[in-house]
């Protein structure tokens, strides 16, 4: 990622032509120490604060398991060969099974995260969770990459849905950027997933284009504006904001699906984060639903909206 | 996803309201409910992003044209910024000084916004309607045409050509328009004919 920010010390870059990569894949030892700032910064004043704060702790949290963690194994260099080679998603999550690295993910994550201040229902959640065996803990992976989350033990899920953002984080680092293709609209060329929001970028080469955000492996890939991120039409896309807003973040409502999914301006704030803001700016959500448009956006932190 | 949706639904249904949401479960829809109460004073302000082509050259470059207001409700519509369409795969995001410049030339009070007609020998233009406009320029065009259409040049070769009239077309006109317009102004036998304004 940092790549493409560096500045570059060719002069003849003034004036550039914008050729935006089709992918940026995360940067996991990056990733979530940045979002865990921008829930904490997100969080000050905000009327969620608790919330913030405490998406903050796991956010962190996301970060210290990956010290020292051996990284996860990519598929066979043919499994992937082929997925290329008839435009699917690189890892295929309906196969994918929870391997050692995911189980040392999980059980590090929630040592971790009952260091943080939390309600009862959070606490609780947590210390089911501890107690669950690796079938049990199995049967959770396979409903979060399926998003058909049981919402008797939502809040159990949604922290093996944290993390699975953290192994396929750092299983799409592990892919060659070049070697992806597009797999179809609203789906992650890494992982197959649905969008969190999409952001139009600031960066250099790739100034004014939109990107998805992918809610599980965080991968960001260039999509053309002014079409749906769920559905691929571009007849009846209108944008809604909060009155008064500072106009960076949208939500892209399409008349044919009835969805949306937010879009955050990178290029006006270079600091949002995919995930992060999408929380802080529930209140859009909430708004727009009145209108009649069902949220597109599969933030894990947000099911139920 | 439309599973979570559907069993929202039922639990909204049966007076729950917001216990269905990643807040609810982990014990924060005390602020959820707070949060959700003082947002309804809060209204949206809508805004549309529309694609067109800039008007000034046969470059055609793409445009993302935005505005406030959405037509569909009833209300007025109005262009607040015109920039160059990233995803164009002729400007790439870029415009030169004129395309950069849309924004005024739309709101332009100089702007042409109806046909109007300066006669021979008149010192300034007059507005027309369109049907007279139309029927005016085929009927000139037509006595035109009958007094200086050269079936053959001088040494008796078939020519079909009529050089006295010329044609300019738009630039954001589709693949279509241009097909269409070339079909029928080359099928009249004008030479002058572009479906394009040059640099």
């Amino acid at each position: 990622m940092a790549k493409t920010d560096a500045p570059q010390r060719d002069m003849t870059s003034i004036g550039e032509v914008v050729s935006p990569a089709f992918v940026r894949l995360p940067e996991p030892l990056q990733l979530f120490c940045t979002r865990a700032a921008r829930f904490r910064y997100l969080a000050e004043g905000h009327d969620l604060k608790p919330y913030l704060l405490f998406l903050a702790g796991i956010a962190e949290a996301q970060h210290v398991v990956q010290g020292g963690l051996p990284a996860p194994t990519l598929p066979k260099a043919d499994a992937l060969k082929r997925a290329r080679e008839f435009s699917m998603p690189a890892l295929d999550r309906a196969r994918f099974e929870p391997d050692q690295v995911l189980d040392q993910t999980l059980e590090r994550l929630l040592d971790q995260v009952i260091g943080i201040d939390m309600p009862e229902a959070a606490a609780e959640a947590l210390a089911r969770l501890r107690s669950t065996d690796g079938v049990a803990r199995a049967e959770m992976v396979r409903s979060v990459l399926a998003y058909a989350i049981p919402m008797e033990t939502l809040a159990d899920h949604l922290y093996v849905a944290a993390a699975l953002q953290v192994q396929f984080a750092r299983l799409a680092a592990q892919l060659d950027a070049k070697s992806l293709v597009p797999v179809g609209d609203g789906a992650c060329p890494v992982c197959g997933g649905l969008p969190a929001t999409s952001m139009v970028v600031g960066w250099q080469g790739a100034h004014g284009a939109r990107y998805c955000g992918c809610a599980l492996c965080g991968t960001l890939w260039n999509y053309v504006r002014i079409k749906c991120a769920l559905c691929g039409s571009t007849a009846g896309i209108a944008y809604e904001e909060l009155e008064g807003g500072a106009g960076t973040i949208k939500a892209e409502t399409c008349k044919s699906c009835h969805g949306y999914v937010k879009i955050l301006h990178q290029h006006q704030d270079p600091a949002v984060d995919p995930i992060a803001d999408d929380v802080a700016s529930l209140g859009l959500d909430l708004l727009v639903r009145e209108t009649g448009f069902t949220r597109g956006g599969a933030n894990p932190f947000l099911v139920g909206y | 996803m439309n599973m979570e949706l559907s069993r929202r639904t039922l639990l909204k249904g049966a007076g729950v309201g917001l216990a269905g949401t990643a807040l609810g479960a982990f014990g924060f829809g005390g602020i959820e409910a707070a949060y959700a109460d003082a947002i309804r004073a809060f209204k949206l302000v809508g805004t549309t992003e529309t694609r067109n082509t800039c008007p000034y050259c046969s470059v055609a470059c793409g445009v993302i044209m935005y505005s406030k207001g959405d037509l569909t409700k009833g209300e007025k519509a109005e262009i607040t910024h015109i920039e160059g369409d990233v995803d164009h795969p002729t400007n790439r995001g870029t415009l030169c000084p004129k395309g950069a410049a849309l924004l005024d030339f739309v709101k332009s009070e100089t702007r042409l916004t109806k046909p109007r007609i300066r006669k021979p020998g008149a010192d300034k233009f007059e507005d027309i309607s369109w049907n007279d406009a139309l029927d005016r320029i085929a009927r000139l065009m037509k006595d035109d045409r009958d007094a200086n259409f050269e079936a053959q040049n001088q040494d008796g070769v078939t020519v079909n050509r009529w050089k006295t009239t010329g044609f300019l077309a738009a630039s954001a006109s589709t693949n279509e328009t241009a097909f269409l317009t070339y079909k029928v102004v080359r099928s009249t036998g004008i030479l002058a004919f572009d479906n394009q304004a040059r640099v």
